[in-house]
C-alpha cells in the first residue's frame, strides 16, 4: 500500500512554490488540420477516356473549451466545386461533436458521430490506407463515411486497459433510400433534418497493442420512419449489422481486413412498398496484405514504399426477399494491386490497377488509377 | 477479490494516497514545462511515481531551463529522475511522464492525461513497455525499435519523439553537469 506521511522536507518544498500551481488553469485552444485527395482513373474499354478529380477536400477544425471540453469537426467538399443543378459535388459536415472528459476511462461524446463499423468509416485519411480509391466494400456495404447524430460514451474498461469501448445512441436509417446496388448507403441521413422516428444502437469493441488491433461492432435500430405501411414503432423494419475487422503489422508486412453481415428484416415490405429490390442480406469483406520494399533496400530510412494486394468479395444480394429476383450481377469480386509511396507518415503518392468482376460476368472492367493525398 | 472491488480499492488508495511525492507535486504540477497550461493532476503525479520508484519515496526539484526535473529519493539514496511533459497529438497535448535511474536509463514513462479521440492505446502497458532500459544513446523510431499501433499512428509518433526528446534533455543537463 502506498499510504504514508508526508515528509518535513516535502512540506518545507511545497511552501516555497507559488500557489498559482495549485489550480489548473483552462486555457482555451484552436487546432486547424484537414486531409484531401486527387484521383485520375481510367476505365478500360472504348470510350472510357480518363478522369481526373479533386476527390475530397476537408478541413478539421479542433477546440479545447478546457481540459476536459473539446469539439472536433471535418467540413468537407467533394469533387472541387459545387453548383445549382450540377450532379456531383458536395459540401458537407463529416463530423462535429462535443467530447466530455469525464474521468480517464470514460468520455461522453454528443454531436454529428463516425459509425463506429470497420476500419475505413472512422478513419480514412488517405495515407491511412492503400489504394486510391477507398475499398467498395466500404462503400456498398459499410457506407463510409456513416455519420448520424446522437450521443454516447467512449472508453476503457477500468481493470482491462487494453479493450476500448464506443457506445452510442443515434438517429436510425430510412429505409426508402435503400437500394439494390449498393444496400443501406441511401438510408443514411448525415445529420439533415434526421428523422428520430427510429434510435439506433451502434457499438464497437477494440484491442489494440503494438502491431495488432482487432475490433468488433455493432449497429442495430428500426428503419420504417413512421411509414404507415412499415410501421410507427421504434424499432420496425428492424436493421442489424456486425462486423469484425483486423489490422497486423509483422515486420516489413502489414495485413488488414474487414467484414460485415447485414440483415434487413422486413425487406420484402421494403421493396413493395417503395419499387426497390434491397436484399434481406448483405454481406462481405476484404482481406489485404502489403509489404513495405523500402525495408531491405533501406532500413534506416522512414520513407515507405507499400506493395499491396486487396481482395474483396461481397453481395447486397446475399440474400433476397420473396417477390424480389437475385442479381449475380452484385456478388461482386474486385482485386486491386499497386503501389503507396509516404516520403512523410502523412503524405501519400499512390498508383493501382484493380480488376472489377461479378457473378453475371456483366459490365466487368478493369480501371487503371492513379492519385495523391495528404493529413495534417 | 472482484473485478469492481480491485477498481475500488486502487480508486480509494489514490485518493488516500497523498504521499510525499504528490503532495510536492500539488505545487510542481503548474509549473512543468513550457505547455504548463495542460497538466497532470498531482495525485495522478504522485501515483505514478509511487508505480515507477515504489512507495516510501520523496522527491525535491530543480528547475533547469525552465523545466521542472523531478530528483526521486528513497532515504537518501538517489533513485532517479522524472518530468512530466506535454506533447501535441492531433489536437491536443498529450501530457506524460519520463522515469530515468541515475544512469538515464528510462524505468517507465507513463501517459498521465489522454486527451484526444482516437489512439489512447498509447496509455496502454503493452505498448509503453518498449521503452523500458532505453537510454540517451539509444535510437527511438517508430516502427523499428518502437512498434507502431495502426489507428494510432499520430499518438505514437508525438510520444516516442516526445520521449526522445526527454533523454535528450536528460543527457544534455548530465553532459554540461546540472543533473
Amino acid at each position: 500500500m502506498a499510504t504514508r506521511t508526508a515528509p518535513p522536507l516535502a512540506l518545507l518544498l511545497l511552501a516555497s512554490f507559488p500557489v498559482t500551481g495549485l489550480a489548473q488553469e483552462a486555457v482555451e485552444a484552436t487546432t486547424i488540420g484537414g486531409y484531401g485527395e486527387v484521383q485520375y482513373s481510367n476505365h478500360s474499354g472504348k470510350g472510357t477516356p480518363g478522369e481526373v478529380n479533386l476527390e475530397r477536400f476537408v478541413v478539421y477544425l479542433a477546440h479545447a473549451f478546457s481540459d476536459r471540453i473539446s469539439l472536433r469537426s471535418e467540413l468537407e467538399i467533394e469533387d472541387a466545386r459545387l453548383e445549382n443543378g450540377s450532379a456531383s459535388g458536395e459540401v458537407a459536415l463529416e463530423q462535429a461533436y462535443l467530447d466530455y472528459r469525464l474521468v480517464d476511462a470514460v468520455t461522453l461524446r454528443t454531436g454529428l458521430i463516425l459509425v463506429p463499423l470497420g476500419i475505413l468509416n472512422e478513419i480514412h485519411e488517405p495515407p491511412t490506407f492503400n489504394g486510391v480509391a477507398r475499398p467498395d466494400f466500404d462503400h456498398d456495404v459499410l457506407p463510409t463515411t456513416w455519420r448520424e447524430l446522437g450521443a454516447g460514451v467512449v472508453g476503457h474498461l477500468p481493470g482491462v486497459s487494453v479493450v476500448s469501448v464506443r457506445l452510442y445512441l443515434l438517429n436510425g436509417l430510412r429505409a426508402d433510400g435503400f437500394t439494390a446496388e449498393e444496400g443501406i448507403r441511401g438510408g443514411r441521413q448525415q445529420g439533415q433534418k434526421a428523422t428520430f422516428a427510429n434510435p439506433s444502437f451502434t457499438g464497437r469493441l477494440e484491442y489494440g497493442r503494438p502491431g495488432l488491433r482487432l475490433g468488433a461492432a455493432f449497429w442495430y435500430g428500426g428503419t420504417a420512419g413512421q411509414d404507415s405501411v412499415l410501421g410507427t414503432g421504434a424499432f420496425d423494419a428492424p436493421l442489424a449489422v456486425v462486423a469484425a475487422d483486423g489490422r497486423l503489422d509483422v515486420g516489413a508486412f502489414q495485413f488488414r481486413g474487414e467484414f460485415a453481415t447485414i440483415h434487413v428484416g422486413d425487406a420484402q415490405a421494403i421493396n413493395s412498398r417503395y419499387g426497390s429490390a434491397v436484399g434481406s442480406r448483405i454481406a462481405g469483406g476484404f482481406l489485404e496484405g502489403a509489404v513495405n520494399l523500402l525495408r531491405p533496400i533501406a532500413p534506416a530510412s522512414r520513407q515507405t514504399l507499400m506493395l499491396f494486394l486487396r481482395h474483396e468479395r461481397f453481395d447486397t444480394h446475399a440474400a433476397v426477399p420473396p417477390g424480389t429476383a437475385q442479381d449475380p450481377a452484385l456478388a461482386r469480386r474486385i482485386t486491386t494491386f499497386g503501389l503507396s509511396y509516404k516520403p512523410l507518415w502523412n503524405v501519400v503518392f499512390k498508383g493501382d490497377y484493380q480488376l472489377r468482376r461479378n457473378r453475371a460476368a456483366q459490365g466487368q472492367d478493369d480501371v487503371l488509377a492513379l492519385g495523391m493525398g495528404y493529413q495534417f | 477479490m472482484g473485478l469492481g472491488a480491485r477498481w475500488w480499492n486502487r480508486a480509494a488508495r489514490s485518493l488516500g494516497a497523498v504521499s510525499g511525492a504528490s503532495l510536492l507535486l500539488l505545487s510542481v504540477a503548474g509549473l512543468t514545462g513550457r505547455l504548463s497550461a495542460q497538466s497532470a493532476p498531482p495525485k495522478k503525479v504522485g501515483a505514478a511515481l509511487d508505480r515507477v520508484f515504489g512507495p516510501g519515496t520523496r522527491a525535491d526539484s530543480l528547475s533547469l531551463d525552465g523545466t521542472i526535473v523531478l530528483r526521486m529519493f528513497r532515504e537518501n539514496e538517489l533513485l532517479g529522475y522524472a518530468q512530466v511533459r506535454n506533447v501535441k497529438g492531433k489536437d491536443q497535448p498529450i501530457t506524460y511522464l519520463v522515469a530515468t535511474d541515475t544512469a538515464l536509463q528510462l524505468k517507465d514513462i507513463d501517459i498521465l492525461v489522454y486527451r484526444e479521440p482516437y489512439g489512447g492505446e498509447v496509455a496502454y502497458e503493452p505498448w509503453r513497455r518498449q521503452f523500458r532500459g532505453k537510454s540517451p544513446a539509444d535510437s527511438l523510431v517508430v516502427d523499428r525499435q518502437i512498434r507502431g499501433i495502426s489507428g494510432a499512428t499520430i499518438s505514437v509518433n508525438a510520444v516516442t519523439a516526445g520521449v526522445r526528446a526527454a533523454l535528450a534533455s536528460f543527457a544534455r543537463w548530465r553532459e554540461d553537469g546540472r543533473l
